[in-house]
């Protein structure tokens, strides 16, 4: 009985800690460098960054673009999680599984994409645009606010789908058939009790993309600066770069606000879905009651289709496409197309170190974090140790901050400052992707975990089995699944992860993301796609690993 | 006030028949249960008269209206057939109070604004909750919850009550009293009712009629007694009360208990071959002195108002509820001697 507690005890202490030093500590550092200079209150670096316009102008295109992104994400999910939840589209399984599938694909990969398509000089739209109607100039540039806007809602609308429609799915259909039989025609359905009660769901699914689209740097960088339209992530990597001390501190300032727009967004949408308790009794799981197309069946299809077309196909064919074009200034034609760009790439020791490198960190930080998270989601689920959840909460909170807060936070602690230093070596990189990505892995664990019941560890330890004994025999492989799952979920944002890594890396640590960034920005649009072409490639090996181990519940 | 037809009724998810050619009438006013185990087609039959599945083949009508028919291709939405439905999860909306609950089918058809008040009033009166028109049902027990859908369902005066597993998620005590309640207010409104459910005692207790189905086919239908005492085949005999199967032989025009010659029926129904004799536990008269049937009591279960005995006769082993609670008169090892009343013959399988 003692070695039990002891055990767990300890091992669960552990795991508190190196949570609290390594997601807690930096994040008190930023804040205390942001508003503190030589040991007094100083906001100067607030009033600094804030009078010049380029930085207000950034604050303001951040509110406005992710506040555009999340209304249009939300106008756009909402029917397309209907149609494919709950009426007879046909294919609505692959519609699901293409509408869900930006979310795995790199958002930079997705702005690399769209450059080449709507970019105003050469891309693929404006020139088949330009020829088809005779055009002087093109009709669409990408590098603008709207160009902005347009790719960021492809890639983070998916945030919203997929809240949506689990909510419409967890919905007891018979509340709306009860409506029905009162009178109420499909649509007037759908008015009086769909809506309102998935409202706060919907709220929670738009948030996620505000959130999303504010913190993002790989688009804004690639698609908005180089038309100067700055947003607060963009400022941020630039008072970096600045190398100075005024610059970084500036940068805390920029980076402060963030977190506290993010976080407090986090915590509104938090209490608001705790507040109305929407929760009744369900009974048998009646089928959903599907509604019937009829004459809208094609119209659905047509829709759905081109959308999927918008967001996925055309993108990716895109960069595949370029992948294989021998010849950037000649025209588009099969004599055009070869293996030959492609050479040069996978026989590069310099790319292919870049890739090595971010494989490794994934596997490291996949494999620590499946660890830590099988202990946190343990403590939160199964014990009920007095604070089970803090550790959660942190993981959570860690999730929650832009990677580009968690990236400055960790360069302003681990250089040095403060004992340990990691500046320039894979660690603080690894340290990074684990702060960002460990909640998804504890989500994933902690939902297993608790549907294995209490009594099963009981049985073991009336056998005789220790703590750790039990979980060995017992929960891990009763988990098995999930802890996969859980893996794989740190593994692949790791893997082709750029905020962070381009913050992070030293000369000898680049990873594929910065790599793939640093082509982009050289105009190379050739290796660039070369190499997005080969994250797809893994990230969808990975996702095929992930659906067959979780059997198609849980996915990137 | 509504009659309801249902003819030839077949329901097809792809090779599976859930719902095997259904008829049946109700009466105007008449309380019909449909009685079965899970997946025996009875919850799938009621959403094919409410309208949320679509009869593969056959007629359904509610009133003078045809409301489902694949011949002519009618299919009236569940909107436009005036009935009243509660289901087994009550679906209250949690979003509105009791009173928007119970008033929205008014609200639907526009009833002016006082005299929906004055009726939703008048409905939760009825059901007992006249006080709890501004709550929100997560305020509300599920009991409660319960009377407001049902409250929902009378309160347009709609021609038919629909009644899914109404009672199957409160505990049995209040299951009693919504029974009565239930009645009452069909009493009271004189609705049609059919009214679904697993429960045979609930089924039993409710209804003018009771619907017996298996594997999506109409077993039996009859007024409670009849299924009880005259059940039409082995599978209602098992479903309604409790009985012995005991395997039975044909002896010239004799049926005979296997391996027993000490007592024998007369076979009516002209029968062949292995049979199975069915008697109800409670239909049997034990005593010590003398019977149909001699046999050892091997277990007694004490029960409070009855024991419940187990009895071997020549390897049959009878099980036999006697009344009181005199559990040591017919101590175990004992020699007992058993009557048969009310003794059913069916067809061996």
């Amino acid at each position: 009985m003692r070695s039990r507690i002891n055990s767990k005890t300890i091992v669960i202490s552990v795991s508190v800690l190196l949570l609290l030093y390594f997601v807690v500590f930096p994040m008190i550092i930023l804040l205390y460098d942001s508003i503190m200079l030589d040991g007094h209150v100083n906001f100067q670096n607030y009033a600094n960054v804030y009078s010049q316009d380029v930085n207000w102008k950034a604050l303001t295109n951040t509110v406005q673009l992710s506040l555009v992104v999340m209304i249009v994400s939300v106008i756009i999910t909402f029917p397309l999680a209907w149609l494919v939840g709950r009426t007879d589209l046909p294919g609505k399984k692959g519609f699901r599984t293409l509408l869900v599938s930006s979310y795995m694909i790199p958002p930079y990969v997705g702005a690399i994409a769209w450059v080449q398509l709507l970019n105003p000089s050469v891309g693929y739209i404006n020139s088949i645009l330009r020829w088809l109607f005779g055009l002087e100039t093109a009709p669409f540039d990408i590098y603008t606010f709207w160009g902005l806007a347009w790719v960021l809602t492809l890639f983070y609308s998916p945030f919203a789908f997929i809240t949506i429609s689990r909510a419409m799915e967890k919905m007891d259909p018979t509340l709306e058939e009860a409506a029905r039989v009162a009178g109420a025609s499909p649509l007037r359905t759908v008015l009086d009790v769909t809506l309102p009660l998935m409202a706060p769901s919907i709220l929670a699914g738009g948030l996620l993309v505000f959130i999303a689209a504010g913190s993002c740097f790989g688009i804004p960088s690639i698609v908005g600066m180089p038309g100067n339209v700055e947003v607060m992530t963009t400022r941020i990597v630039t008072y970096i770069y600045m190398g100075d001390d005024a610059g970084v501190r500036d940068s805390t300032a920029l980076a402060a606000s963030l977190m506290f727009i993010a976080n407090a967004l986090l915590f509104g949408m938090t209490w608001m879905m705790g507040r109305k308790d929407y929760t009744t009794i369900s009974g048998k799981s009646t089928r959903p009651n599907i509604v019937e197309l009829g004459k809208w069946k094609i119209p659905a299809v047509l829709g759905v289709s081109l959308y999927g077309a918008i967001a996925v196909v055309i993108p990716l064919g895109s960069i595949v496409m370029t992948s294989f074009i021998k010849s950037m200034s000649k025209d588009i034609g099969f004599d055009n197309f070869s293996f030959e760009p492609w050479i040069p790439v996978v026989t590069s020791a310099q790319y292919m170190e870049s890739v090595w490198n971010s494989v490794v960190y994934g596997v490291v930080a996949a494999t620590i974090g499946t660890a830590l998270a099988l202990f946190v989601a343990y403590l939160a689920v199964k014990t009920n140790i007095k604070g089970r959840s803090l550790p959660d909460l942190l993981t959570v909170i860690g999730g929650s901050t832009p990677s580009i807060v968690i990236a400055l936070a960790l360069i302003i602690t681990f250089s040095g400052n403060f004992g340990l230093n990691l500046y320039s070596t894979m660690w603080i990189i690894i340290v990074s992707y684990l702060v960002k990505y460990l909640t998804m892995s504890v989500r994933t664990i902690a939902a297993a975990l608790s549907q294995v019941h209490i009594s099963l560890e009981e049985a073991a330890q009336n056998a005789g089995a220790n703590w750790l004994r039990v979980c060995k025999d017992i929960i891990i492989p009763l988990i098995a699944p999930s802890v996969v799952a859980g893996w794989f979920l740190i593994f692949m944002p790791s893997f082709y992860e750029l905020t962070m890594s381009l913050l992070l890396y030293g000369s000898d640590s680049k990873t594929i993301g910065v790599l793939l960034y640093e082509l982009q920005t050289y105009a190379d649009t050739q290796n660039a796609s070369v190499l997005s072409v080969i994250i797809l490639a893994i990230v969808l090996i990975g996702n095929l690993i992930l659906n067959k181990v979780s059997k198609g519940n849980v996915g990137i | 006030m509504a009659e309801v037809r249902i003819e030839h009724v077949f329901k097809r998810f792809g090779a599976v028949t859930a719902v095997d050619d259904f008829n049946l009438v109700v009466k105007d006013g008449e309380f019909v249960s449909i009685l079965g185990p899970s997946g025996c087609g009875k919850t799938t039959t009621l959403r094919m008269i409410a309208g949320f599945e679509r009869a593969t083949e056959g007629t359904i009508s509610i009133g003078e209206h045809v409301v489902s028919s694949s011949e002519a291709g009618t299919f009236v939405p569940p909107e436009d057939r005036d009935i009243g439905m509660v289901f087994q999860s009550y679906a209250v909306w949690p979003h509105m109070t009791v009173a928007e609950n119970v008033g929205y089918p008014l609200k639907i058809k526009k009833v002016p604004k006082e005299e929906r008040e004055r009726r939703v009033q008048a409905m939760l009166d009825l059901v007992h909750l006249g006080e709890y028109g501004k709550r929100y049902p997560n305020q509300l027990s599920g009991g409660q919850q319960q009377r407001v859908s049902l409250a929902r369902a009378l309160v347009a005066e709609p021609g038919l009550l629909l009644l899914d597993e109404p009672l199957s998620n409160l505990d049995a005590k209040l299951r009693e009293s919504m029974r009565f309640e239930i009645l009452e207010i069909q009493k009271k409104t004189g609705i049609t009712v059919v009214y679904v459910t697993h429960d045979q005692s609930e089924a039993m207790a409710m209804s003018d009629r009771v619907v017996v189905m298996s594997m999506g086919v109409v077993q039996q239908i009859g007024a409670p007694h009849e299924i009880y005492t005259s059940p039409a085949n082995k599978m209602v005999a098992d479903f309604i009360g409790l009985i012995n199967f005991l395997d039975g032989e044909v002896k010239g025009d004799r049926i005979f208990l296997v391996g027993n010659d000490s007592h024998s029926w007369a076979n009516k129904n002209g029968l062949e071959g292995e049979v199975t004799v069915a008697v109800r536990p409670e239909s049997i008269t034990m005593s010590a002195d003398g019977g149909e049937f001699r046999g050892v009591v091997t277990h007694r279960f004490y029960l409070g108002d009855s024991v419940d005995f187990r009895v071997d006769v020549n390897g049959h082993i009878v099980r036999v509820i006697k009344k009181g609670s005199d559990i040591e008169a017919f101590p175990d090892g004992s020699t007992v001697y058993l009557d048969f009343d009310q003794v059913m013959f069916f067809k061996r399988n």
